[in-house]
């Protein structure tokens, strides 16, 4: 769905993805794997045209993304929920929640809401709240939840578990599954490779700025050995 | 202080107070949405009120238009200063302090051609023409028609703003905006669209308060200039972001001015001529012991509320 080829982007004058090509699938889960300064959050940001690159491709069906404003890359369909700074803190949880869906025409956009609720229960007392004062399991809840509103047909998160307790990153993978479910095609950045991997459909592994190693969930999950050379697990 | 004085101070602080905050409003707004501290807003408000002096001398009599045609022209002032100057310069990433020196030369240049406007039309220390009228008069309060305009029409934008902010789907994009730009960007927000906006907003309403400051004292092209410190003390008080604080900002700095000022002149024969130093004092004092302003107790009340 998505094809990245030999692209290379970074930051400035720093190039920190180097001449990287990979694909991912329609209606798949795939985690992007890779130790710190790899380059998986420069991926996802490449993707959504907020960072600078500098040669390459990255092609949605057929269509060239690499140059279009990041307003016109989230209306092809494309949701980016960033690691940090994911919610508006200041506005209240159902400012949010209409700003996440303020893409959609005025009918869909209370059913959508409707069925919001139906996923994140916790929301639904909050709304009322400033966002800023959710929990950590809540506000992450919160910024899958914006980015899932417009609706999209793809969704990146990354590290949407990074400083969640054990039990709420559950929480979040078990969303995920049912984004999944929903036919949304998945990418999700992970420095938990363990835990990732039992949800996932397909996994690349990233080393300095290039593609070290990709193979389906479960050969990475076969393949121990593999995996933590490559991350560097012991 | 004898209560005729008194009475007269506080008539002064709410009506200069009014306009401080609808003019500091625009500061606190640009910078939020904006991320820039507009000295040129002082020139927005003088273009205000210039365009409500020539209605005027064009006939108009009609206060309402009078502000209309202020509101218009400022608004687009704003937009073009906008457009010329910090749009392509925010495009080339420049520095904070670049954009606030940008600001001051913008801020001269307007106010360099209302002093050429001023000059060819002859329109030095003319005043608006709506004659002074005395609406109420009672032991020792006396009120203007000017009090009648000024007071109803700073309070009513006031309210127009804060409704369009909470609760109209542009508002809500602006705050948005102001929150987490790169947020904003990513869910699609159309940014230049919001910011566009914001401008005419911020220029408009500029333009009105110099159309109100332009009632009750003579039009001249310092005029924006003379009152933007105080106003900007208004929205340092404010925190540069919250509404609420810039508000009660505005009333605080102009009590300062006029009640504050005249006490002691009363009882301590300190000189009127210190009053331009108040808002300077409360600038400095408030960035010495509570940057933030009124932000965190305004916050704080409000997350009590929910």
């Amino acid at each position: 769905m998505i094809q990245v080829h030999n692209l290379t982007a970074g930051y400035g004058k720093l190039e920190i993805l180097q001449d990287l090509s990979l694909s991912f699938g329609a209606r798949q889960l795939s985690a992007v794997l890779g130790p710190n300064g790899s380059g998986k959050s420069t991926l996802m940001k490449a993707i959504m045209g907020i960072n600078r690159i500098f040669a390459g491709s990255i092609q949605l069906e057929d269509r060239e993304l690499v140059g279009m404003p990041t307003e016109a890359i989230s209306s092809l369909g494309l949701a980016y929920v960033p690691q940090r700074e994911n919610i508006f803190d200041e506005l209240t949880v159902l400012d949010n929640l209409q700003l996440g869906s303020r893409s959609l025409p005025g009918d869909e956009r209370a059913s959508a809401l409707d069925e919001l609720l139906e996923l994140f229960p916790i929301l639904g007392r909050r709304q009322t709240q400033r966002a800023g004062l959710l929990s950590g399991g809540e506000h992450q809840m919160l910024a899958i939840a914006i980015g899932w509103l417009s609706q999209p047909r793809i969704m990146l998160l990354d590290e949407p578990s990074a400083g969640l307790a054990p039990v709420v990153a559950l929480e979040v993978f078990s969303v995920l599954k049912e984004l999944g479910q929903q036919g949304i095609t998945l990418i999700v950045v992970e420095q938990n490779a363990r835990r990732i991997l039992q949800y996932c459909d397909h996994a690349y592994v990233l080393r300095e700025g290039r593609l070290a190693f990709e193979s389906t969930a479960a050969e990475c999950l076969a393949d121990e050995e593999t995996i933590k050379g490559y991350l560097g697990l012991r | 202080m004898p209560p005729a004085l008194l009475t007269t101070s506080l008539v002064n602080t709410i009506q200069i107070g009014s306009l401080y905050a609808l003019m500091a409003l625009g500061i606190t707004l640009t910078f939020s949405v904006m991320k820039l501290p507009n000295f040129a807003h002082a020139e927005y408000v003088t273009v205000g009120a210039f365009a409500a002096l020539i209605v005027s001398l064009a006939g108009e009599v009609n206060p309402l238009l009078i502000m209309l045609a202020a509101f218009i022209v400022g608004a687009l002032v704003a937009l073009i200063s906008h457009v010329a100057v910090f749009k392509p310069l925010e495009g080339r990433e420049v520095s904070f302090y670049t954009l606030i020196l940008s600001s001051f030369a913008v801020g001269l240049i307007l106010r360099y051609i209302l002093f050429m406007i001023a000059d060819y039309f002859n329109l030095f220390d003319t005043r608006i023409r709506i004659p002074l009228q005395i609406m109420l008069r009672e032991s020792y309060l006396i009120l203007t028609n000017i009090f009648f305009w000024v007071v109803p029409s700073s309070i009513l934008l006031v309210i127009a703003l804060t409704l369009l902010l909470n609760r109209t789907p542009l508002g809500r994009e602006m705050r948005a905006l102001a929150n987490n730009p790169g947020l904003a960007r990513v869910i699609g927000i159309p940014v230049e669209r919001v910011k566009s906006y914001s401008w005419l907003l911020v220029g408009g309403l500029a333009g009105v308060a110099g159309a109100l400051w332009g009632l009750q004292t003579a039009v001249s092209p310092l005029m924006g200039w003379a009152a933007i410190i105080s106003v900007f003390a208004a929205a340092i008080l404010g925190g540069l972001s919250s509404f609420a604080g810039t508000i009660l900002g505005a009333y605080v700095v102009a009590f300062s001015e006029n009640t504050i000022m005249l006490f002691l002149n009363f009882n301590f024969g300190l000189d009127l001529a210190y009053k331009p130093a108040i808002p300077f004092i409360i600038i400095i004092a408030v960035l010495l012991i509570r940057p933030q302003g009124f932000t965190e107790l305004i916050r704080r009340a409000g997350d009590l509320q929910r």
